[in-house]
Formats: C-alpha cells, structure tokens, sequence
C-alpha cells in the first residue's frame, strides 16, 4: 500500500477500468450489430450500475 | 512547479472553467434529453400520412418521379436537394423560392420513396422553428443566433471538456486517501455533495468527454463545410467558372447512378441540386453512404454535372469532414437502437446532477472548498519538505 505504484493503483484501477468499459460500451455499437449492441448496452449500464451501488451503499471513509 | 502549486493551478481552471459554462451545459443538457428522442417524439406529432405498408425488397421509385412530385406541388420554385430517409422508405424533397437560401425560404415535401405518393407537405423551416422541437434544438445548438451563436455554444462545450480533464486532474489528491466511491455523507451536506460530485464525475468521465468533444465538433459543422467548399470544390469547378446555375438540369435518378457506378456497393443518402448553398452552382453533389455500421454513417461526396449528367468527380474526403461524420452519431446516442437511447438519458441525468452538484459546491461553501484546496496545498508542501532538509 505504500510504494508509489499501489498508490496510484489505489486511487486509478476502478477508474481506468470503467473508462476501458466506457469506450467499449460507445465503440461496439458504432462498429458491429446484433451481439456488438448487447455488450454496447451492457457495459454503459454498467456504470449506472456503479453509480447506484455507491451512491446508496457507499464505501465509508 | 511544485505539486502543490500545480493543484492549485488545476483547481483554479477547473473552477473557472466550470462556472462559465455550467448555466449554458445545465441548458444544454436539458433540451439535450427531447433530443435524444426526436424521431419518436416527431413520429408522435407527425401529421402526415405513413409510407405504404409493402413487401420488403419492394423497390424504390425513380428519383425523378420522387423529385417531380415536389416540383408538381410548388412549380415556381427550385429543387434544392433530395434526402433518403434512413429509417422509413420516404424521401425528403427540398424546395427554396431563392436559389441558394435553403435556410431562409427553404421547405421539404415528403415522398414515399417506393409509391411516390406525396406523404407531407412541411411548413418551412423557418416557421419549424418555433415548434417544440424547434425551441429545444435552438436552445441546444445556436440559441436562435445561427452561426455566432454555433460558435458560442461550440465555446462553452469546449471549456465543459476542459472542465472534464482539470476535473480528473483534481481526482487523483482528493481521492489520496479514500476508497473509491466513499460517500461522507454523515459529516456535512458539502462534504456528501462534494464525493458525489467526484463519484458520479469519475464515473460518466469518458462519456461526458465523447459527447462533449464531438458535440464542439458538431458546433464547427457550418465552418468545417465552408472550409471543404473554399478547397476542395474550387479545383473541381474552374472549368465552370463564370457560368449561370443551369435551368435545364439532366436527370437526377442518372446523375445517382453514376455516381454509384463510381463507387459501386454504396448507396444516395442525400443529393444536392445545382446552386445549394452547401453544394455547387453546376453539379449534383451525390452524397454516397456505406453499407456496414460505420461506413453508413460516412459519407462520399460525388459531383456530377448537372447539365451533362456525366461523372465530373469522386470528391476527396478531407479528416475534418470524416471526424464530424463520426461525431455525430457519438453525440446523438442514435446508433445503438432504443437501449443506447435510454442509457444516453440516464447518462445526462447524471451530468446533470454533475454541473448541478458542481455549482451547489461552490455557491454553498465557497469558503470551506477553499479552505479544503489549502489544505491539500499544505499536505503537499509537508510531504515536500523532508526531501529538501537533510537534518
């Protein structure tokens, strides 16, 4: 938890992983039909989903 | 610069940056909501009649059957431009009393592409105006101010994106110590509003960013194409020099077809008539589409003489025209089917709560955030100072 790299691990995973899922979520269905729009969906619902989690159960300091 | 001075370098344009635009964002993102759904909402209030209902695979009727039934309806003014649809099987025939003022007298007939029947006789666009949708887009896109007021919002889109990324910036030291998604929501209201504001930020970062860069980019739309019309088309056209718009024009079903037969497997989106404000004085300017996701929403710009009906020239696409195609289904959301839609709502609610939170922050509490930014100042010059004095 102390080294510099755990740190900005501590602070960025969640983050990049969910701005990784965004640009999938906005580029499958500009790029491909069917399936491509099902995983377009699924993975910009799922920030709405994170939105939820934390703003009704959120992780307490 | 030292650390510290750098947050307080990156709060300072966060704030500024911030507080000009949100009014303006907070607008725009509301009337942005009605947007989204502008084809369900004007299918609700269509008054027109439907397309036939026939069998699929049924083709389309000439173009030039589809353009005299405009021409029939309004016999003294011109052809301005015809527009294919992309969800129903019907054609948009433009008509202007004023060559080249498709903006200002401009009108459309709409057509059943198959049967020809006239489905709607539009009011002109002007008048459009002041309907609600009308409202809502002007509210969105010029603010009733044409193209200063394009640029003026294209501005304040700007300084949202910059907001966005002096906004990620700060994330890093107020997060330093705290678990991602922490809400302190038994401290005080600010301090609750304050991790919201940075929960819900983070979260709809890369979103907030895509649509607000490509709806700058959608902003430039007018100037983009001036550019593309003072370069590309005046090598095209100096053969052309000093001639009249032509009053005789060859067929437009053949100027479409040889434009496809230049660029086989793709099909008319729109077609310019000679004299379009957008187009040129003495061409039909074909405008090609793709067939895949992607390359449906490209298009190539094909320029047949409108006199001979011959092939003149398969324009060069320039990247700015390319990044604004792309931007637009990226900023509409209408690329995904009706999932996308509702997801690009709850989204925007979400930005909304953002500015909202954002402006509550420093409305409410100026001090205390001021006070908080010192303090994280202060951390960052104690961290600092062990390096600098060996002791």
């Amino acid at each position: 938890m102390t080294t510099p790299r755990n740190r900005f691990l501590f602070i960025w995973s969640v983050p990049i992983v969910l701005g990784l899922l965004s640009i999938f979520g906005l580029l499958a269905a500009l790029l491909g039909t069917g399936l491509w729009h099902w995983a377009s969906w699924v993975s910009l619902a799922a920030l709405l989903v994170v939105i939820a989690r934390y703003w009704w159960f959120p992780a307490r300091a | 610069m030292t650390a510290a001075t750098t947050v307080k370098t990156w709060y300072l344009v966060h704030k500024w940056t911030s507080l000009v635009c949100t009014l303006f964002l907070l607008v725009i993102c509301l009337t942005g909501l009605p947007l989204i759904f502008h084809h369900e909402i004007e299918d609700l209030f269509d008054d027109g009649k439907p397309v036939a209902e026939l069998p699929e695979g049924t083709p389309n009727a000439s173009l030039d059957r589809i353009v005299a039934k405009g021409q029939a309806l309004y016999p003294d003014e011109y052809i301005d431009y015809v527009f294919m649809d992309d969800h129903e099987p019907q054609a948009y025939v433009g008509l202007v009393r004023e060559l080249g003022k498709g903006v200002e007298t401009g009108h459309a007939v709409r057509v059943d592409a198959r049967t020809t029947d006239v489905l709607y006789d539009g009011p002109p666009y002007a008048e459009d105006r002041f309907s609600f949708m009308g409202i809502m887009l002007a509210l969105h896109v010029d603010l009733f101010a044409a193209l200063p007021g394009e640029l003026f919002l294209g501005f304040m889109g700007l300084l949202f994106v910059v907001a966005i990324v002096s906004g990620v910036v700060l994330y890093g030291p107020f997060m330093k110590k705290l678990e991602f998604g922490t809400v302190r929501a038994a401290r005080s209201t600010r301090l609750k509003w304050l991790d919201l504001h940075n929960l819900l930020g983070i979260v709809t970062l890369v979103w907030a960013f895509v649509v607000g860069l490509t709806g700058v980019i959608n902003e430039l739309s007018t100037p983009l194409f001036r550019l593309w019309q003072s370069t590309e088309l005046p090598r095209i056209l100096a053969p052309y020099q000093g001639r009249t718009v032509p009053t005789e024009l060859a067929s437009v079903q053949n100027a479409a077809d040889t434009a496809m037969k230049a660029l086989p497997g793709r099909e008319v989106s729109f077609i310019s008539f000679p004299g379009n404000a957008f187009g040129s004085p003495h061409h039909y300017v074909v405008w090609l589409k793709g067939d895949t996701p992607l390359t449906s929403k490209l298009n190539t710009p094909v320029l047949v003489d409108g006199v001979s009906g011959e092939l003149s020239a398969v324009a060069r696409m320039p990247w700015y025209l390319t990044a604004l195609e792309v931007s637009r289904p990226l900023h509409f959301g209408d690329y995904g089917g009706m999932p996308l839609k509702i997801l690009w709502t709850l989204l925007d609610l979400v930005t909304i709560v953002v500015l909202g939170s954002g402006l509550y922050l420093w409305i409410a509490r100026r001090k205390a955030t001021d006070a908080r930014v010192a303090e994280l100042v202060r951390r960052h010059q104690q961290a600092a100072t062990p390096q600098r004095s060996p002791a």
